[in-house]
């Protein structure tokens, strides 16, 4: 039936634009993004805004190529970038050796820790370790994820994956806690006014990079992409990014690898969400 | 938390109305191939066209047997992996294909019934003037069944509407993928979803309006 539809379906939506095969300079750069995740990729009032916007628009403008955002459910990101209809993820990706093995990454241009939320007045959870036998949420396909399934009492845990709204049902209790990166962490608990509060401190260090498929064009991308991020980094535009959208500078831009306390958030969040 | 934002919500009406003519489009355009598909796969099973005939049950078979989420995912992001030209086919193009495999399979059981109900002296009339099968299926049949599948076929199309929503899981951001993040960057869960809501029900509302005026007038003519 497919060579039935085929033909009318193309001819249907030839008007809606077929993307171009080859890549060449003028080509965008097609970046796949959840544009669910605050704040480094969110909509508000139908504008696609963030760190990781600002920051791909500026490795782009870097490397004479304009930048085109496809945002998608998280989970399918990984499968867009494989299947070539997206050139690269920007959307807090770290690396991991599993992704590793299926792609190439970019230098790192977020050094970052894991967080565990709890609603707010729960004392009972204060970090990781107290997680045997409670429930926890995590976005499905995450790193989060492997990262409590890795932990030596991962069978003790309650481990429920989600497409999106982890906030939302910590916040009913639904779910005792979830568990995300620090910074975005903070971020929402300041602008959701959700009933939620930081459990413990980071649990471990995690480097956020983009993936590029690993074939030629990939590979060429992905060093392009990768000086344009030295480049950035050398400037001071990349921390300039982080500083206007998390108050604080996790690039590893200057002094490299440490994760710095999210006192300062507050005041970015007051600066970057709306008042309501 | 706590009371209903009215502010929020009227704030995201515009919003919310950009993504309407996606949502509608897709719909429309995915309820046109599944009306031609539809009647081509009635009329082979009716017309019992060897071969063809037990394909178009395998089709009817797996389309109706399955989630309409799963075909999505499948011809998404499934058939890229085996044969990588299907990679060029976007998430709105996918919505569309799944939407008119998925409800021609439905579509057409209804319009088969629907033929199969027209009276049998109707076809024996047509032999008698000497029509051929298919002179007889388009001028005669179709018409009478056309008037006994409309509801049905309307019903589907209301379905297909608010089908149009799972092509956010693609990455289409229609009506509920602009819900959905604009939901998820203000946290304000309820009136994000309870405006895509009312939204869906207004048109589908107004379809059924539509689609009653539409039956009294195909009846007029077979009111004693």
């Amino acid at each position: 039936m497919r060579t039935l539809i085929a033909p009318i379906a193309l001819a249907f939506f030839a008007a809606s634009g077929a993307q171009a095969q080859e890549a060449t300079s003028q080509e965008p750069i097609r970046v796949g993004m959840s544009g669910g995740y605050v704040p480094f990729t969110f909509v508000e009032q139908d504008q696609l805004q963030g760190f990781e916007v600002d920051f791909m628009n500026a490795v782009g403008e870097e490397i004479g190529r304009p930048v085109e955002f496809v945002t998608m459910s998280f989970s399918g990101l990984i499968g867009a970038l494989e299947s070539n209809r997206i050139d690269t993820v920007a959307n807090q990706i770290t690396i991991t050796p599993e992704r590793q093995e299926a792609f190439v990454f970019s230098q790192p241009y977020v050094i970052d820790g894991a967080q565990v939320v709890v609603r707010e007045g729960n004392a009972e959870i204060a970090g990781p370790e107290d997680l045997r036998g409670r429930s926890v949420a995590v976005n499905l396909g995450s790193n989060f994820e492997q990262l409590l399934r890795d932990l030596p009492y991962a069978e003790e845990i309650d481990i429920r994956t989600y497409e999106s709204n982890i906030e939302q049902d910590v916040a009913l209790g639904r779910v005792d806690a979830f568990v995300m990166d620090r910074v975005s962490s903070a971020v929402t608990i300041q602008e959701s006014n959700l009933p939620l509060q930081l459990a413990g401190e980071p649990f471990s260090e995690i480097q956020n990079a983009l993936p590029f498929r690993d074939d030629e064009e990939g590979r060429a991308l992905r060093d392009e992409v990768d000086g344009a991020i030295t480049t950035l980094k050398d400037t001071g535009a990349l921390r300039d990014i982080s500083v206007k959208w998390l108050g604080i500078d996790v690039t590893g831009s200057a002094d490299a690898g440490s994760v710095a306390e999210p006192t300062s958030v507050e005041s970015t969040a007051a600066e970057t969400a709306p008042a309501e | 938390m706590g009371a209903l934002d009215l502010d929020y919500m009227l704030g995201l009406v515009p919003v919310l109305l950009r993504y309407l003519p996606l949502t509608l489009a897709m719909a429309a355009g995915a309820m046109v191939l599944a009306l031609v598909l539809a009647v081509a796969l009635a009329m082979i099973r009716v017309l019992r066209v060897p071969v063809l005939d037990q394909l178009v049950q395998g089709f009817v078979s797996f389309f109706r047997g399955t989630p309409l989420l799963v075909q999505l995912f499948l011809f998404y992001y499934g058939l890229p992996q085996i044969i990588p030209a299907f990679s060029a086919i976007n998430g709105v193009q996918a919505a569309v294909a799944g939407l008119t495999l998925h409800f021609s399979a439905y579509m057409a059981e209804s319009i088969r019934a629907a033929i199969l109900g027209v009276d049998r002296s109707q076809w024996e009339a047509t032999q008698a003037v000497g029509m051929t099968q298919l002179q007889a299926m388009r001028r005669i049949i179709l018409p009478q069944a056309a008037r006994v599948a409309a509801p049905t076929l309307l019903n589907y199309f209301i379905d297909m509407i608010k089908s149009t929503s799972l092509a956010f899981t693609l990455g289409v951001t229609e009506m509920m993928g602009a819900a959905q993040k604009e939901a998820a960057s203000s946290f304000r869960y309820f009136e994000a979803f309870l405006l895509v809501a009312i939204f869906y029900w207004t048109v589908v509302e107004t379809l059924s309006i539509v689609q009653r005026r539409l039956e009294t007038r195909m009846n007029k003519a077979f009111a004693r």
